[in-house]
């Protein structure tokens, strides 16, 4: 979604070239296949459900409530009640707090129109909370301490809705962020606006320094300064750095140290770097032990055991992933 | 209604994808390997039901209307049932209410899809394009924007049921622990698209990850190509059939349905997240028909999207408590088939679960998933002289649709 231009519907580098092209069978024989699409446009009326994205345009959070059973339709998406004979039912404007009914999932691979957007939390909301019966509002989770990770969206969190500063007519105008995470002057605020809260410079989390944690790292850095080695003799691992340029600054419980990705090749630095690009926290300095070892430091932050302050740091990830193996595959086995 | 018997049955490999064919042939492939396994010629059949989920997968509207020829069906009645994950067993249930209202005698009840023709010009693989394809069959107006996709709504549903009833589903060794039986069981189907593939439990929680914190790439289901075909018939023609081929047919002896609300919420008509009810009542549907209860059956071929709902799953069918269905491994009652002769049926109080591999390793053409489950369920049950199976349908968003056919083996 975030790729796409705005003002268009179609993403222009979402295209295939025109292609009849050979592909061998399993039976040793040739066959063809030719690139198409399947595409069509719509100007599609909201119908009956214009009136709740009206209101969301107007910073307004609406419901349909039903006189006989008390239901209430969030969203308001029907103005009939299906449980009491399709009686007639009333709007209602909704409190822009709730809770969350379930614990939500949490996307790591997306499909094709939200690639680059993972990893991302939805989730249903409970929004009538004072109605005998009430429809979930499907919802956008979002959290200004960094990363989405397992153990935030949890059964029962208290949350806040909050409206894009542009709102258009679509469910993407509104997401939900943990109440305790909104500064309280601004709990009570209708509609509170994205611009009001920061998502761009999260906090990281403080981790202490001890007597563990320094002996793992010391570990951890000379398999890191092993990894580095390798990665400037093998060709695989110098293709998978290849246009990759970052400086990435650490935190751990045995202390600071830093990664610098750059002209294909990765460096250990002894330090805190003075200038990074970000800065990712773990309690456990094993994690980069692991990782040289065949582990994965996307699934330590999939996990939530690796802090990443935003999705562009996680996009490293799963190229530092391939290192250890391009790096084995080019100087051990081969 | 008149009693419907399965008296053939054909499927055709199951692969990742088909480039030596489209959906026409695979169909086809079926419907032959169907006839042969029946003796019998199209002429015989009356009519045709279709299990094609997807039209945008077969990049053609009314894909059906293209088979018709090809299968031998010219000039004879033909519907097509589209449901979602369950569109196999929705298909199976118009075919037998087909047979049982006397409306026809024999009936060609097939399925099939051909997925991964679909291509992300981003990725430039398949998958992306694919899962969005699915992610297609939730509403334009407040779940797809959101980015849902099958896994997601699946998990969510497993992610409740896990705020519920913790300590079950959210055991990654047990789940990898189904992973490896299912396994076993795919490499014994001839079929099977993973049949030469072997996976252990700690590369199962190796995996990377489709949606933390309960799905690996290990425990996720398959996009198949391919076509499964069954014969069912009225009693008097499937004796008559079965007399042709030796084969005793197999009885449809109950089926139930249920379909959930689309929205979840509190109260009301609106879909619980916690649980499967869907699965739950369809079961409960076919048992009260069947005059049967879980214990009296030995084998399940259920519909295992995803590892973690196969557990949820066989806790609605009633084979194990909601909240206890680890006791699937924990107790052993999940057969390993490698622990089985193939004409050896398990011993009373376990059960053969997905011998086909399932749709984690033997195949997922959506639209005849679930015939490719009776398949093998009806394969299963003649040569171990199982008495009675079960057959899982589950489909739509949150799995909020559920069928259940409990078959019979006859004399």
């Amino acid at each position: 979604m975030t790729q796409h231009i705005e003002n268009t519907v179609f993403p222009p580098d979402y295209d295939l070239e025109q292609e009849y092209s050979e592909v061998p069978g399993r039976d040793g024989q040739t066959y063809l296949q030719f690139a198409s699409q399947m595409t069509t446009f719509y100007k599609q009326t909201y119908g009956e459900h214009s009136r709740f994205f009206l209101a969301l345009r107007e910073g307004r959070l609406i419901g349909a409530r039903c006189p006989v059973c008390g239901n209430v339709a969030v969203p308001a998406n029907t103005w009939h009640c299906p449980n009491c004979d399709f009686a007639e039912m009333h709007e209602v404007e909704l409190p822009q707090r709730g809770v969350l009914a379930q614990t939500a999932p949490i996307t790591i691979f997306p499909n094709s129109s939200f690639i680059g957007d993972a990893p991302f939390a939805r989730g249903y909301v409970d929004v009538a909370t004072d109605a005998p019966i009430a429809g979930f509002l499907p919802a956008r989770l979002r959290t200004t301490t960094g990363l989405v990770r397992p153990g935030i969206f949890v059964k029962g969190l208290e949350l806040k809705c909050v409206f894009e500063d542009v709102t258009v007519g679509r469910i993407r105008d509104i997401f939900w962020v943990p109440l305790r995470e909104v500064p309280e002057h601004l709990r009570d605020k209708q509609p509170l606006r994205a611009s009001e809260l920061d998502f761009a410079s999260p906090t990281p989390p403080a981790v202490a320094v001890t007597e563990a944690g320094r002996a793992s790292l010391d570990q951890a850095l000379s398999a890191l300064q092993r990894l580095a080695a390798d990665v400037g003799r093998s060709a695989r691992a110098q293709k998978d750095l290849l246009g990759q340029q970052s400086v990435v600054g650490v935190k751990t419980s045995g202390g600071d140290f830093g990664l610098r990705v750059v002209d294909s090749h990765i460096s250990v630095l002894a330090t805190l770097p003075a200038e990074v690009d970000f800065t990712i926290v773990t309690e456990d300095p094993g994690v980069f032990t692991r990782w040289v070892h065949d582990g994965s430091l996307t699934d330590a932050a999939v996990e939530g055991t690796l802090w990443l302050p935003h999705k562009e740091a996680f996009q490293l990830l799963p190229i530092l992933d391939r290192l250890p193996r391009s790096t084995r595959r080019d100087l051990r086995q081969d | 209604m008149r009693r419907v018997g399965i008296v053939g049955a054909g499927i055709t490999d199951c692969r990742s994808r088909w480039v030596e064919a489209t959906f026409w042939d695979l169909f086809q492939q079926a419907t032959r390997r169907a006839c042969a396994d029946a003796q019998i010629t199209t002429s015989e059949i009356d009519s045709v039901v279709y299990g094609i989920y997807n039209d945008i997968f077969e990049h053609q509207a009314i894909p059906e209307s293209s088979l018709t020829g090809i299968i031998g069906m010219a000039n004879k009645p033909g519907v097509r049932v589209t449901t979602g994950g369950a569109t196999g067993f929705y298909a199976m249930r118009a075919a037998a209410a087909e047979v049982a209202s006397g409306q026809s005698d024999v009936v060609l009840c097939i399925g099939g899809e051909k997925a991964t023709d679909c291509y992300d010009p981003r990725s430039k693989t398949a998958t992306p394009m694919v899962v969005d394809t699915i992610a297609k069959s939730w509403d334009p107006f407040y779940e797809y924007p959101l980015g849902a996709t099958a896994s997601d709504s699946y998990m969510q549903v497993c992610l409740a049921y896990n705020d519920e009833y913790p300590g079950d589903i959210d055991d990654p060794l047990v789940r990898a622990k189904i992973i490896e039986i299912l396994n076993h069981a795919g490499n014994r189907n001839p079929h099977a698209q993973r049949r030469l593939e072997t996976v252990t439990a700690e590369q199962v929680m190796a995996s990377r990850w489709i949606i933390a914190p309960f799905l690996r790439l290990l425990e996720t289901c398959m996009y198949t190509e391919g076509a499964g075909a069954l014969i069912f018939a009225s009693e008097e023609r499937a004796k008559e059939i079965a007399a042709r081929t030796g084969v005793p047919p197999v009885w449809i002896k109950g089926i139930g349905a249920a379909n959930e609300s689309y929205q979840p919420g509190r109260g009301g008509n609106y879909k619980r997240l916690s649980r499967i009810d869907s699965d739950r009542i369809a079961a409960e549907r076919a048992y009260a028909v069947a005059g049967v209860k879980p214990a009296d059956i030995g084998i399940v071929e259920l519909h295992d999207a995803f590892v973690a709902q196969l557990m949820v799953t066989m806790g609605e069918l009633g084979f194990v408590p909601a909240g206890q269905t680890r006791r699937l491994i924990d107790d052993g009652l999940m057969v390993d088939p490698r622990s089985l002769r193939d004409d050896e049926r398990p011993e009373p109080g376990k059960l053969l679960i997905n011998p086909s591999g399932g749709l984690i390793f033997g195949g997922h053409f959506v639209g005849g998933s679930n015939m490719f489950s009776t398949w093998s369920c009806r394969r299963e049950m003649i040569a171990r002289q199982i008495p009675l199976g079960l057959i899982h349908g589950t489909g739509a968003i949150n799995a909020c649709y559920g069928g259940a056919v409990v078959l019979e083996l006859g004399e």
